[in-house]
């Protein structure tokens, strides 16, 4: 068989030119460089322990996504600006980075009504904004506008159903504070719900998130005998409230939200929150996939407390950014970024064990409800005996 | 009929609290003529320093209570030389003594964030008595007890000082005229340097024991006191410790019994409108004294 | 010439908030130099700011026809707040109007239908920074005329002893009732152009904080002169911007120091007439002097 051309170099040829032919636009890829994220920190002000687990998490993912090599030879440079939780000091931030043309994409809010006030901004500069914490709603607008915030409305209503079927409560208080709409908004779905179950509610104590004095909310929702309080407040209101009924004796379930999920919290209120139910989006122990587990263990070492549900948004800010920067041959700019950013569906790396983009909001699946343990753990809720 | 007995006592302890600062604000307002802006200031920090001397140097109740308070009247002491003593030297006027003021309160409140890692730190339980009597079928926490006794207290103290004592007697006469006084005999640097103290000391204590029963240590505590504590000095005037501690009751007891019986959002609003209702028609409060102003 | 544009873009706002907040100042000002300590500046701007803004929102009218809207706002509100707070003596009237931004926060919270309740609303009005300016050199020559004409003279010596005033035939009351729908129109815009500034006005907007920072514009820059209260507010706005670019983590404690020492050292204000009258006296040129002296002929 001496005229069998042998066929193997032949395509190994063909084979390499082709690679040749395609390989040079991937190895085009993203231009090595240093890429600005214009971070609006919240390390001062009314919720500074909250946003503080915001920034330490975005900085982590910085070191991480440098170390793993995530954009090859590139990497983020995150420059923040102190707002204060303030929206005037928001705007003015954000209008600086607006005009910083090294700044691709810009990061903000805690809170809900800030996030609102930079839309119409950001949407008219044309610069691309991650929310890493607001709660409430229809904040995202792509492609210009997303939320990392896994939103817990719906894990709350989730919480409160698990833990009525446990305990069987014949009616229920609500602490609410009144001045918050993302709380208002939290609460009305869980008492349909709950309210649909023949759970009736007993009332509903009005409180202020700058309250703080709790004695009289507490004896008043005491008051209204209940077998079961809710609690929808933001952080300092709700373990003040929480801190008041136990205090004066209330030893019936009391269910709490979101905000209790912080070390912060365990270390301020020690053994009255113990016990207590409430849904974390992201938790150090319970549930934890493998990148969660590195990252819980290099947050650890890093900054020698144990990362929150805040935390975890922070991190996954930047990761999302970084994803989009990664789909873009070139030099990035703002537009490219934003396009990018709104193709993005689900993410490469996350530490929530699976997260997904939503119309620009990101979401995961199924509620962990947990509680603090005496020892300072979070552990999987279960009813009292 | 239990429940308002309950609120009401609720509203005693709370209102103790916005007296026992209110006296400090007043002295301040009454004795020094300064609105002073920083006084809230006093209050967070004498809850801070006890929470640290409680919980770093276990230092049980009282020492530590008492360490907050001193520490609260030390702090006063340096804001007045500091910040007010060298616009005394120009003459009378009240414009730059509240700006500098206010200086203090930006800066105290800056630092205390700082100091509380911005975070709203908690006594730890243990560190302070929490026996809870019963009344009947109305829980009484022993801090209630406690506080409406420290405010019953201070209050007929100071009365005393004010009106039976000559360093009260000294203290009045410098409130009303610094020059007069010293040509009467009184060495006014040394009256306004011991009733900041006291100014100080007074607000602290009620830092102190807002912060434990509340379990809140942080700046906004004192901001939380020195809205209603200034309320508590125009309702029940100015220069009139029982005034003002009544005062200060009477909005404590209002404002549950608001919350309770009407709505929480109008509580303030109450508050508010009362206090300016009182500066309309009776700006002398309650039980102030009629004050002659010169043409 | 780039990195010098964008430093103009990135502190384009902080130039847009020291001009509203000279509006505010003067504001202040204008019951100030009438003897009157009064923070309802707060309470006008609100006022302006809120039915303002919402104007324009429900109506979608012009933004520019809305500035004197709410200029007339704020002087209708002046004008009531005189009539029930002037009877008051000094002290009280300064407590008077603190306790009056206490409650027009209240009733700013209470009434969402208006203002947004407690969060808020967006106030997409865009002001420009060539409006701003245009405006406060508007105030600026009115604050100027103001203070060479009958009424300006009237007013300083209302401020100086109001006794006396009126024995000299000026009605005190009248003036004072001038002084504050003067600080109600100025307030009112002031209001409504810090609510296009921010393009967010909450509660909180409108309350101790702005209070505060106005007055102490106005006493830093010198309340005896418009100009001082511009120069003091344009300052005051300027120096948290500086301090978190220098000293982020203690800007705060770095404000009230330097409001602080500006206080002890200068408690008449960087613009001090007075100062600068006993200056310009000390300076007359020696010959100038003895030849004015020697011009007055001696008969002997």
């Amino acid at each position: 068989m001496g005229t069998s051309v042998r066929l193997g170099p032949w395509v190994f040829a063909t084979l390499a030119a082709f690679a040749f032919q395609t390989t040079p636009a991937l190895a085009q890829g993203l231009t090595p460089g240093e890429y600005k994220i214009g971070f609006i920190t919240e390390n001062t002000g009314p919720i500074a322990q909250a946003g503080q687990s915001f920034w330490a998490g975005a900085q982590l993912a910085v070191e991480d996504i440098k170390s793993s090599k995530y954009i090859g030879a590139s990497s983020i440079v995150l420059d923040p600006k102190e707002s204060g939780s303030d929206a005037a000091r928001s705007i003015q931030a954000m209008n600086q980075f607006i005009a910083d043309r090294s700044v691709i994409a810009t990061a903000c809010c805690i809170l809900s009504p800030v996030a609102g006030s930079l839309k119409p901004v950001v949407l008219a500069a044309k610069v691309p904004l991650v929310i890493y914490g607001a709660t409430a709603a229809g904040l995202p607008q792509p492609p210009w506008i997303y939320s990392m915030t896994i939103l817990p409305g719906p894990k709350d209503t989730a919480t409160a159903l698990l833990v009525s079927d446990a305990i069987k409560p014949k009616t229920a208080a609500y602490i609410l504070a009144a001045d918050n709409d993302a709380f208002k908004g939290r609460m009305a779905p869980t008492q349909k719900a709950l309210e649909a179950k023949g759970i009736a509610t007993a009332g509903v104590v009005s409180v202020l998130t700058k309250d703080t004095d709790f004695t009289a909310a507490a004896t008043q929702a005491m008051g209204l005998k209940p077998d079961v309080v809710l609690v929808y407040a933001t952080q300092q209101a709700a373990a003040g409230a929480i801190s008041a009924l136990r205090d004066r004796g209330f030893t019936k379930t009391i269910i709490g939200n979101d905000v209790l999920g912080p070390e912060a919290i365990y270390k301020k209120m020690g053994a009255t929150v113990v016990g207590i139910p409430f849904p974390v989006g992201f938790s150090d122990t319970i549930g934890v996939s493998a990148e969660g587990k590195s990252f819980v263990n290099a947050y650890k070492a890093k900054f020698k407390v144990s990362p929150d549900s805040y935390s975890a948004q922070g991190y996954q800010m930047v990761w999302f950014v970084a994803q989009g920067l990664k789909s873009i041959s070139g030099t990035p700019t703002r537009e490219s970024l934003s396009a990018a950013l709104a193709k993005l569906e689900k993410f490469d790396h996350n530490v929530y064990g699976g997260e997904f983009m939503k119309e620009g909001q990101a979401q995961t699946t199924g509620t962990i409800v947990v509680n603090w343990s005496a020892d300072g753990k979070l552990v999987p809720w279960t009813a009292p005996k | 009929m239990d429940l308002f007995f309950e609120q009401l006592i609720n509203g005693v302890a709370l209102g103790s609290l916005y007296a026992l600062f209110g006296l400090g604000f007043g002295i301040v307002f009454a004795t020094l003529g300064i609105l002073n802006a920083a006084q809230g200031t006093y209050a967070s920090w004498a809850a801070i320093v006890a929470l640290a001397a409680a919980e770093h140097y276990k230092l049980p109740f009282i020492p530590a209570l008492l360490t907050g308070v001193v520490a609260a009247g030390v702090i006063a002491l340096l804001v007045d030389q500091v910040a007010f003593q060298p616009l005394r030297r120009r003459g009378k006027d009240m414009l730059g003594a509240l700006i500098t003021s206010i200086a203090c309160w930006i800066i105290l409140d800056s630092l205390a964030g700082t100091a509380t890692g911005h975070n709203s730190l908690s006594f730890p339980r243990g560190t302070y008595p929490s026996t809870m009597y019963h009344l009947g079928t109305i829980p009484l926490p022993v801090m209630q007890i406690i506080t409406i006794a420290a405010m019953v207290a201070v209050t007929v103290g100071l009365h005393v000082l004010i009106r039976h004592t000559r360093f009260g007697a000294a203290m009045r006469a410098v409130g009303w005229d610094q020059t007069a006084a010293s040509l009467g005999g009184v060495n006014p640097r040394y009256v306004v340097i011991i009733t900041a103290f006291i100014a100080g000391s007074t607000s602290g204590l009620a830092g102190v024991l807002g912060g434990i029963t509340t379990h809140n240590v942080s700046f906004m505590l004192g901001e939380g006191l020195m809205l209603k504590g200034f309320a508590a000095v125009v309702v029940g005037g100015y220069d009139d410790v029982r005034g003002t501690a009544l005062a200060g009751v009477a909005l404590g007891v209002l404002e549950v019994m608001t919350s309770q019986y009407l709505s929480s959002g109008l509580r303030d609003g109450i508050t508010y409108a009362l206090l300016l209702g009182f500066l309309l028609l009776r700006p002398r409060g309650l039980f102030g004294s009629l004050t002659y102003s010169r043409a | 010439m780039q990195g010098l544009w964008d430093f103009w873009a990135a502190y384009r706002s902080t130039l847009a908030f020291a001009i509203v907040n000279s509006f505010l100042a003067l504001s202040t000002y204008a019951v100030l130099s009438a003897g009157i300590l009064s923070f309802a500046t707060v309470t006008y701007a609100a006022f302006g700011g809120f039915l303002g803004a919402r104007m324009v929102l429900a109506t979608g009218i012009d933004p520019m026809l809305t500035l004197p809207a709410a200029a007339l706002a704020g002087a209708v509100l002046s004008y009531l707040v005189a009539l029930i707070f002037l009877r008051l003596e000094s002290h009280w009237m300064a407590l008077a109007s603190l306790a009056l931004i206490l409650i027009t926060r209240v009733i700013v919270i209470n009434i969402p239908v208006v203002t947004g309740g407690v969060n808020g609303m967006s106030v997409p009005l865009p002001v420009s920074l060539e409006l701003l300016a245009v405006l406060i050199a508007l105030a600026a020559l009115v604050f100027w005329r103001l203070s060479v004409s009958w009424y300006g003279i009237a007013a300083q010596s209302v401020r100086e002893d109001t006794a006396v005033a009126s024995s000299l035939g000026i009605a005190p009351r009248k003036i004072q009732t001038i002084a504050f729908v003067i600080s109600g129109a100025v307030g009112g815009l002031g209001g409504m152009l810090l609510a296009g500034a921010l393009q967010f006005i909450s509660p909180d907007t409108y309350f101790v904080n702005i209070a505060f920072t106005m007055i102490a514009g106005v006493v830093l820059g010198g309340s005896y002169h418009w100009t001082g209260v511009i120069i003091g507010a344009a300052v005051f706005t300027a120096l948290p911007v500086i301090a978190q670019a220098i000293i982020p983590e203690f800007q705060d404690v770095a404000n009230g120091i330097v409001l602080l020492l500006i206080m002890i050292f200068l408690p008449r204000g960087l613009v001090d007439p007075r100062a600068i009258r006993l200056r310009n006296k000390f300076q007359l040129p020696v010959a100038q002097a003895i030849k004015d002296t020697s011009s007055t002929k001696l008969d002997i």
